[in-house]
């Protein structure tokens, strides 16, 4: 070690805080004008802490199973009258919905149409969310080693939670549809009216651009359009909760703050997302994928 | 090397390695607990700001254990952890201190309730801060309410977090 005079030190001390300070401010700067610096290191913190967290995250669950089986034995009695009501109904919807697939398999073979992509679905964990009220992000334990990649639509069995934004070897970040700058392209199921559902950081995203006509009205069902090409069309999403002056609210199907275990499902589209490019785009920066992949934007 | 420049009141040596890297371990504990998943409704946009307790509470009675490299470090670590604007806790951390540090004298061996007001002061600050902050670097106005019920409930957890953090100190420190 370097031995300093104890001037030279007290000096170093005095200034080390305000030079941090200064240094952070210029991060907050950077981050923000350009959004990709950062990227990497992200990825890596997230990549390395994941395991962490999701060792810290196993008794939380234990936790939630334990509030879940109180709540269970207090309603057990209205809710198995519930579930009877419900199960007759939606045996009455599977014979239905036997039926649909059996013409629909007849029709299809009339029109000889292309098949649906296969779907393949990888099951992660939710192992951090962003503690705070500015962000909505869930990271998941799922990354490349799992075959999932940027793009990818993460759901539940109840509707769509969200996109994935940054994926590492071992863990993906998730935009939810409810954060400042989650925008997704939906259609409202009954009118077909298409529209943009935008986060703002509260629980009911916003539905902006609502086409001409009879819009939405409350109770419609949101689902993505597949207008852009990153997710397919017919993903249930939410219904439209509440319209005021400012617009239709929607509220998501999928209770995002209770969020356990997620799907990743691979629609193959999430190669249709362009790949993000540095803001200054010099040719020798931009990766080989970005040469024979048209770049959609 | 211990540190002059705080010796108003003078700190005791700590020289058990261990005992000296206990404030940025619970500095980083505090990072990784504020992003847990509980599965509780609401919770996650109400976390309250664990790490600005635990600078709050190390830079008033052990500031020479904390120094602001650390501080800078736990803020980027929990930024990038959370997904929120980069820089922005390191920031929240390192003024934290550069407020807190003039005062400590005042602090130190006080009634508990007045570091509580300190630092309930300090919350309603932040808050108020970090929400211009965030309304500037998205171009929006947000949503305040949150931002009123998790600065109250970071004042109303300190309490406790300020205990444990106490137990912690005397018993891997000794009185002090």
């Amino acid at each position: 070690m370097i031995r300093l005079s104890p001037q030279m030190r007290t000096a170093i001390q005095r200034t080390t805080l305000p030079v941090l300070v200064l240094l952070s401010g210029a991060i907050v700067v950077l981050g923000k004008a350009d959004q990709l610096v950062f990227d990497s290191l992200r990825i890596a913190v997230s990549d390395a802490v994941a395991p962490v967290l999701d060792a810290a995250a196993q008794p939380l669950n234990a936790v939630g199973a334990v509030v879940d089986h109180a709540k269970m034995a207090v309603a057990t009695y209205r809710e198995n009258v519930r579930l009877e009501a419900e199960n007759q109904r939606l045996l009455q919807w599977q014979q239905t919905a036997l039926n649909l697939a059996a013409d629909n398999k007849q029709l299809r073979g009339l029109l000889k149409a292309v098949p649906e992509n296969a779907l393949s679905y990888v099951t992660a964990r939710v192992v951090a969310n962003s503690g705070g009220a500015f962000v909505r992000m869930i990271l998941i334990n799922a990354g490349t080693d799992d075959h999932v990649s940027r793009g990818q639509a993460v759901m539940t069995g109840e509707g769509l939670v969200g996109r994935l934004t940054e994926v590492g070897e071992r863990a993906a970040r998730v935009l939810l549809i409810t954060d400042l700058n989650s925008r997704i392209p939906v259609t409202v199921e009954r009118s077909h009216a298409a529209a943009v559902l935008a986060g703002d950081n509260s629980e009911r995203p916003r539905l902006l651009y609502l086409s001409a006509g009879d819009g939405a009205k409350a109770g419609d069902r949101i689902v993505t359009s597949g207008e852009g090409g990153v997710f397919p069309p017919g993903l249930p999403v939410g219904v439209v909760a509440s319209i005021d002056g400012a617009g239709a609210r929607v509220e998501p199907y999928v209770e995002l703050s209770q969020l356990g275990y997620v799907l990743v499902a691979d629609y193959g589209l999430s190669r249709s997302l362009p790949q993000p490019l540095p803001v200054l785009a010099r040719p020798n920066r931009r990766s080989k994928t970005d040469a024979d992949e048209p770049n959609l934007r | 090397m211990a540190l002059k420049v705080f010796s108003i009141p003078a700190l005791p040596r700590v020289n058990n390695g261990a005992a000296r890297m206990l404030p940025v371990a619970t500095m980083l504990a505090a990072a990784v607990i504020s992003v847990l998943p509980l599965q509780i409704p609401g919770y996650a946009a109400l976390t309250p700001i664990f790490t600005l307790m635990a600078a709050y509470h190390w830079t008033i009675y052990r500031p020479d254990l904390l120094p602001p490299v650390a501080l800078f470090a736990v803020g980027l670590t929990e930024d990038l952890l959370a997904g929120s604007p980069i820089g922005v806790n390191a920031l929240l951390l390192l003024l934290t201190r550069m407020a807190v540090l003039g005062y400590r004298r005042y602090f130190v061996n006080r009634m508990f309730a007045f570091v509580w007001s300190g630092f309930a002061l300090l919350t309603g600050v932040a808050a108020v801060g970090l929400w211009v902050t965030h309304c500037v670097l998205n171009l929006t106005l947000l949503d305040f309410r949150n931002t009123v019920i998790r600065g109250a409930l970071t004042v109303a957890v300190f309490p406790l977090a300020s205990f444990l953090l106490g137990r912690v100190q005397r018993a891997v420190m000794g009185a002090g």
